[in-house]
C-alpha cells in the first residue's frame, strides 16, 4: 500500500510540476501578481510529495519488502542498514528519484530565500526548475519506475555487488546529485535572465552563492568517488578517467570557471554573457553525465545497466533543456548590455585566462571521452582513449591556471600596477625554487617530480604572500590581527580553497613519484622491509561475515617507533550474488599509506600472490580536496552572499 | 597580453618535454610505461599494470620478453596492434587520424585566447578610458585608504 | 557586417551541441555493443602458428589452410571452458549436419583433460593442435576461450566469434558467412 501510495504522490507531484512551470510563465506573460505569487506555493507542495514518495521507496528498502521489483533485485535481508537505506539509489530508478527530490528541495530553497527577488525574476526561475522537474518525473513514471511490484516475490532479495557496500560509495551519489541539481538552479537563473533581456547586480549576487552550493558538494562528491575507488578497487589508484568519473569531472571544471568568472561579473558588471553561456554548458554537462552513464553508449567500469531506450529518453532531456537554453543564448545574448572594461592584465583579465584554461580543460575531457565515439561513426574503426592522453594533455593545461593563481589575487581590477607584482612574483619564484629543489635533493626525484612540488609550494608561498600582504605584514601586531579579523571571509575562503589545491598536488605528485610496489610471491612467517616498516605474513583463516566467506591474510606490522598494527587483506566469495571481490588492508597515515591486497595461494606450501603499495602522503590528495570544499563552505559564510544582504524590499 | 600568451605556450610546452622525458630508461621503467599504456582487453577498463586478469599476465609476458630482446616501445606497441587492433592503445596513436584528439586542446586554448582579444579590441573602440592618476593623486589616495582601514 | 558576425557567434555554442547529438544518435540507433571488438586480422591471412601434437590426433597447421576447396572454422576451446561445453553440441551438428571442416586449438590446457574431453564426447575437430602456453595464440589476437575464426578459401579470416557458438550465432552469423564464401568464385 505504501508503495502505491509513493507511486501516487509522485505522478501528484507531476501535475505539479506542470502547473508550476505553466502558472509563473502565464503569469509573466500577462503580468498579473497574484499567478507569480502563487507560484512559492506550488513548489513547496512540490517538495513535500515527492520527500514522501521517496520514503515510502526507503521504507519499502528498510522493511525488506521483495514484492517491490526493486527492492527484489537491489537488496537483501541480510544486508546492514545503512547499505540497505543507500541501496536505495544503488540503481538507476532509485538514483533518479533522489535526483528528483534534491531538485524540488532546491526548488523549494529558492522560493524561500527569494522571497525579496524581482517577481518576474523569480518566477521565471521557478518555472524553468517546475519544467526541469516535469522532465524527470516522466522520465521516472514512464521508463524507470521504482514502484514496480512483482506478483510472485521471492523469498529473499537477489543480493547485489558487493563492492557497493562501502561507506563512501553509499553517501558520494547524494553530494554529486546535490551538485549536479544545484547547478540546474544556476541553469534556471540564466534562462530567466535572458526571457527577462537583462542581466543586472541582483542576478549577480544571488547565482554566486548558488554556484559556490553545487561546487562544494561536487568536489566533495568527487572526493568521495575516488577515495572509494582506492580503498576498494584494489590497485592503489585513485583517478581512471573512466567515462563516469569524467562525467562527474566536465561539471565541476565547467562550475569552477563559472565560480571565477561570476567573481567578475559581480565585482565589475562584465562577462555577463559568458558567464550566462557557462551556466547553460555546467547544467548541460550534468544531463550530459547522465546520459553517458545511462546509455550504454561507453565501455566503463561503473556504469548503470546500461538501456538505449532510456539513452534515447535522456538525448531527449538534453536536446530540449541544452538546445533549449543555448538557442535561447543564441538569440537573445547578442542584446545583453556589456559591461565595463579593463585592460588585459588585471584581475578580470588574470579571471578570464582562468576560465579559458578551465573551459579548455573542460572541453578536453569532453573530446577524450567521446572520442571513440566520433571515430566508430566518422571512421568505422575503434580506438580507446585511456589516462596516458589524459595525463599527457590535462596537466600541461592546468600548469598556467596554477601559475597564474597564486597571484592573481595581487593583481588589481581593471588595470593592474605592475611595480609591486614583478618583485613578489620574484619573491614567490625563489622561495618555490628553494623549497622545490631541497626536497628533490634530499629525497631524489624526477623532473615531473620537481614540476609537481614546484607548482604546490609556488601555490602554497604565493597565496601566503598575497594574505600577508592584506593584511599588512609590515604594519604593528595590532594593526595585523584587526585586518586580519576584518578580512572578509571569502578571502579566506579562497585562500584556503587555493591551498586545498596545493595540498592535492602535493598528495598526486608524491604519491606516485616516491610510490614502492612490491609484487611478489610470499611465504608463511616471511619478512618485508620497506621504508621503516617491517611486514610479516602471518597466516591465513577463513572467515565469514554477514553475506560473505573469505579467506583472510594477517600481516604484522612494526614501524621504526616500535608501534604495532595487524592487517587483514581478504579475498571474499559472497554467495547470493556469486562474486569474489578482493579487500585491500589499508593502513592509513597522514604521511603513508601501506596496501595491501592478497592475491591467489601459489603451487608452492604456503606461499600466495601478495601486492604491497607504499603511497607517501596520498591522503593529502583529499585533505587537498576536502580543504577546498571547506574554503568554499567559509566563502558562502560570508556576509555578502546572505540572500537579501544589501537588497531593498520589493 | 602577447606576452602572457607566449608565456602560457611556454610552460604549456614545457611541461610536456618534462613529462615525456621521463620515458626513456631501464628496462623495468620501460616495461611499467607500456604496461600502463595498455589495455587489459578482457577487463572494463584496466591497464596491464592493473589487472591479473589471465590474458593481461600473458600479454605482459610478451612485452617483458620483448624488451628483452631489446625491442623499443613503439615496435612492441605495434605487434599488439597488428593483432588486437588499435583498442589495445590506451594511449591514441599519433595519427592523421588522432590529430584532432591530440591537437584538441591547444585549438581550444587558441580559440579561446582569439575570442578574448576580439572582445577586448572591441571594447577600446568605442568607450573611452578614464586617464591613470599621477603620482601625487595616487599618495593621496593611498593615504586616505590607510586611514580607513582599521 | 562587423554587427552581423556578432549575432552569429553566438549560435556556435548551438552549432556544435547540434553536432554532438548527431553523434550520439547515431550510437543510440546502432545499438552496437562499445566492448563488442572485429578482430583486427579481418581479410588477412590466417597467421603463421607452431602448435604442439595431441596425442594420436592429426595435427593442425597452417598447410590446412592453403589451396582449400572449403570455407572452414578454427576453434580456440580448453577442458576447463564452460561455455565450450556448450558450445559442443553446435559444432557436432555443423560438422555432421552441414559438412564444416572444423580445427581446433586446445588453449592452456592440461593435455590429459583435454584428451578426456574428446575421449567422453565426440570430437568434432578433423585435427587439433596443441597451444600449451597461450602464446600461438595472442598472433591471432585471441581473449579468451572460446573463440571460433571463419577461413576462407585463400586462407584468410572473414570473420572472429567471441564466446560459444549457440543456436543463434550457427543459424544467423556462421553459416550465413559460410554460404557466402562457398558462392564466391576463386
Amino acid at each position: 500500500m505504501i508503495i502505491e501510495l509513493g507511486h501516487f504522490l509522485l505522478a501528484l507531484a507531476l501535475s505539479l510540476s506542470i502547473f508550476q512551470f505553466l502558472l509563473p510563465a502565464v503569469g509573466v506573460k500577462f503580468n498579473s501578481y497574484s499567478m507569480m505569487k502563487s507560484t512559492s506555493i506550488i513548489a513547496y507542495m512540490s517538495f513535500i510529495l515527492v520527500l514522501f514518495s521517496f520514503a515510502s521507496l526507503v521504507y519499502a528498502y528498510i522493511t525488506s519488502d521483495f514484492s517491490v521489483s526493486l527492492v527484489a533485485k537491489n537488496s537483501h535481508s541480510l544486508k546492514p542498514l545503512l547499505y540497505k537505506i543507500s541501496g536505495v539509489w544503488g540503481n538507476h530508478e532509485g538514483s533518479l528519484l533522489l535526483w528528483v527530490l534534491i531538485l524540488t528541495f532546491y526548488s523549494a530553497a529558492v522560493a524561500i530565500l527569494g522571497r525579496r527577488l524581482p517577481l518576474k525574476l523569480l518566477s521565471l526561475v521557478l518555472s524553468c526548475q517546475g519544467l526541469i522537474a516535469a522532465a524527470f518525473i516522466s522520465f521516472i513514471l514512464f521508463t524507470s519506475n521504482p514502484f514496480v511490484r512483482i506478483f510472485f516475490p521471492n523469498a529473499e532479495g537477489e543480493g547485489f555487488n558487493p563492492i557497493l557496500q562501502d561507506f563512501g560509495l553509499a553517501i558520494h551519489p547524494p553530494f554529486l546529485y546535490l551538485g549536479y541539481v544545484g547547478l540546474s538552479v544556476t541553469f534556471s537563473f540564466s534562462i530567466a535572465a535572458l526571457l527577462v533581456g537583462k542581466v543586472d547586480t541582483i542576478w549577480v549576487k544571488w547565482v554566486r552563492p548558488w554556484t559556490l552550493i553545487a561546487w562544494v558538494f561536487l568536489t566533495i562528491g568527487i572526493a568521495l568517488g575516488s577515495w572509494w575507488a582506492y580503498r576498494e578497487l584494489g590497485w592503489g589508484g585513485w583517478w581512471f578517467w573512466d567515462p563516469v568519473e569524467n562525467a562527474s569531472f566536465m561539471p565541476w571544471l565547467a562550475a569552477t570557471a563559472l565560480l571565477h568568472s561570476s567573481i567578475v561579473a559581480e565585482k565589475r558588471d562584465t562577462l555577463k554573457a559568458w558567464t550566462i553561456l557557462l551556466a547553460i554548458i555546467a547544467f548541460s554537462f550534468c544531463l550530459l553525465g547522465t546520459f553517458i552513464v545511462r546509455s550504454g553508449v561507453l565501455v566503463s567500469v561503473h556504469a548503470f545497466a546500461s538501456d538505449p531506450s532510456r539513452g534515447l529518453y535522456i538525448l531527449l532531456l538534453l536536446v530540449f533543456f541544452t538546445g533549449g537554453g543555448l538557442a535561447l543564448f543564441a538569440k537573445r545574448a547578442p542584446y545583453l548590455k556589456s559591461g565595463s572594461l579593463f585592460k588585459p592584465l588585471s584581475r578580470e583579465g588574470a579571471l578570464v585566462i582562468n576560465n579559458i584554461i578551465f573551459a579548455s580543460a573542460a572541453a578536453t575531457v569532453l573530446l577524450g571521452t567521446l572520442y571513440p565515439i566520433f571515430i566508430d561513426a566518422i571512421n568505422n574503426s575503434k580506438v580507446s582513449v585511456g589516462p596516458p592522453y589524459f595525463e599527457a594533455v590535462f596537466i600541461p593545461l592546468m600548469v598556467p591556471a596554477i601559475l597564474l593563481c597564486a597571484f592573481s589575487p595581487m593583481l588589481s581590477w581593471k588595470r593592474a600596477i605592475m611595480d609591486n607584482i614583478i618583485e613578489r612574483i620574484i619573491a614567490v619564484f625563489i622561495c618555490t625554487l628553494f623549497l622545490a629543489s631541497l626536497i628533490i635533493i634530499i629525497y631524489g626525484g624526477s623532473a615531473s617530480a620537481f614540476l609537481g612540488l614546484f607548482l604546490a609550494f609556488w601555490l602554497i608561498c604565493g597565496t601566503l604572500y598575497e594574505f600577508l600582504i592584506k593584511v599588512g605584514v609590515k604594519s604593528s601586531f595590532k594593526t595585523f590581527t584587526q585586518r586580519a579579523l576584518n578580512l572578509p571571509r571569502s578571502a579566506y575562503g579562497m585562500s584556503i580553497a587555493h591551498i586545498g589545491v596545493a595540498v592535492f598536488i602535493i598528495g598526486a605528485t608524491v604519491s606516485s613519484a616516491w610510490r614502492i610496489d612490491i609484487e611478489k610471491p610470499i611465504i608463511l612467517g616471511e619478512k618485508i622491509i620497506v621504508k621503516d616498516i617491517e611486514l610479516t605474513f602471518k597466516g591465513i583463516k577463513k572467515v565469514e561475515g554477514p553475506n560473505w566467506n573469505a579467506d583472510r591474510g594477517e600481516f604484522e606490522i612494526i614501524k621504526s617507533s616500535g608501534a604495532k598494527y595487524l592487517l587483514y587483506p581478504e579475498r571474499r566469495f559472497y554467495p547470493a550474488s556469486e562474486v569474489n571481490t578482493s579487500e585491500p588492508a589499508i593502513m592509513s597515515g597522514i604521511f603513508s599509506d601501506l596496501y595491501v591486497v592478497l592475491g591467489e595461494s601459489l603451487q608452492e606450501e604456503d606461499s600466495y600472490a601478495f601486492r604491497i603499495y607504499y603511497s607517501p602522503f596520498i591522503s593529502w590528495i583529499w585533505f587537498g580536496i576536502m580543504l577546498m570544499a571547506m574554503g568554499g563552505i567559509l566563502s558562502l559564510s560570508d556576509r555578502k552572499h546572505r540572500l537579501g544582504y544589501g537588497l531593498k524590499k520589493v | 597580453m602577447r606576452s602572457l600568451i607566449k608565456f602560457i605556450f611556454f610552460f604549456f610546452i614545457i611541461t610536456n618535454s618534462v613529462l615525456a622525458a621521463d620515458s626513456s630508461g631501464p628496462k623495468d621503467k620501460v616495461a611499467y610505461e607500456l604496461y600502463k599504456e595498455l589495455r587489459c582487453l578482457v577487463c572494463q577498463n584496466q591497464s596491464l599494470l592493473e589487472s591479473n586478469a589471465p590474458l593481461a599476465l600473458d600479454l605482459k609476458k610478451v612485452v617483458m620478453d620483448k624488451i628483452e630482446l631489446g625491442q623499443s616501445k613503439s615496435e612492441i606497441k605495434t605487434f599488439l596492434v597488428d593483432r588486437y587492433g588499435e583498442f589495445i592503445l590506451l594511449k591514441p596513436k599519433y595519427s592523421i587520424q588522432n590529430f584532432l584528439l591530440w591537437l584538441g586542446p591547444i585549438f581550444f586554448l587558441l580559440i579561446g585566447f582569439f575570442i578574448t582579444f576580439a572582445f577586448l579590441k572591441k571594447q577600446s573602440v568605442y568607450k573611452e578610458e578614464p586617464l591613470p592618476l599621477t603620482d601625487e593623486e595616487e599618495n593621496s589616495l593611498k593615504k586616505i585608504l590607510d586611514n580607513n582601514v582599521s | 557586417m562587423k554587427n552581423k558576425l556578432k549575432y552569429f557567434y553566438s549560435y556556435v555554442p548551438l552549432i556544435i551541441f547540434s553536432i554532438l547529438v548527431l553523434f550520439f544518435a547515431r550510437q543510440l540507433i546502432l545499438k552496437e555493443d562499445p566492448s563488442e571488438l572485429p578482430s583486427a586480422l579481418l581479410d588477412e591471412k590466417f597467421p603463421s602458428i607452431t602448435l604442439s601434437r595431441l596425442a594420436d590426433y592429426e595435427l593442425f597447421s597452417n598447410k590446412n589452410l592453403m589451396d582449400t576447396d572449403n570455407p572452414s572454422l578454427v576453434n580456440i576451446w580448453s577442458s576447463w571452458c564452460v561455455p565450450c561445453k556448450v558450445e559442443h553440441e553446435f559444432l557436432m551438428r555443423m560438422r555432421e549436419e552441414h559438412n564444416i571442416i572444423i580445427y581446433g586449438i586446445n588453449y592452456k590446457d592440461n593435455k590429459e583433460d583435454a584428451l578426456k574431453v574428446l575421449d567422453l564426447n565426440d570430437n568434432p575437430f578433423y585435427a587439433i593442435g596443441v597451444d600449451q602456453d597461450g602464446m600461438q595464440s595472442i598472433n591471432l589476437g585471441v581473449y579468451g576461450v572460446p573463440e571460433t575464426f571463419i577461413i576462407d578459401r585463400s586462407g584468410n579470416i572473414r570473420y572472429r566469434h567471441v564466446g560459444p557458438i549457440l543456436e543463434y550465432d550457427m543459424e544467423k552469423i556462421i553459416l550465413p558467412i559460410i554460404i557466402k564464401i562457398k558462392q564466391e568464385k576463386l
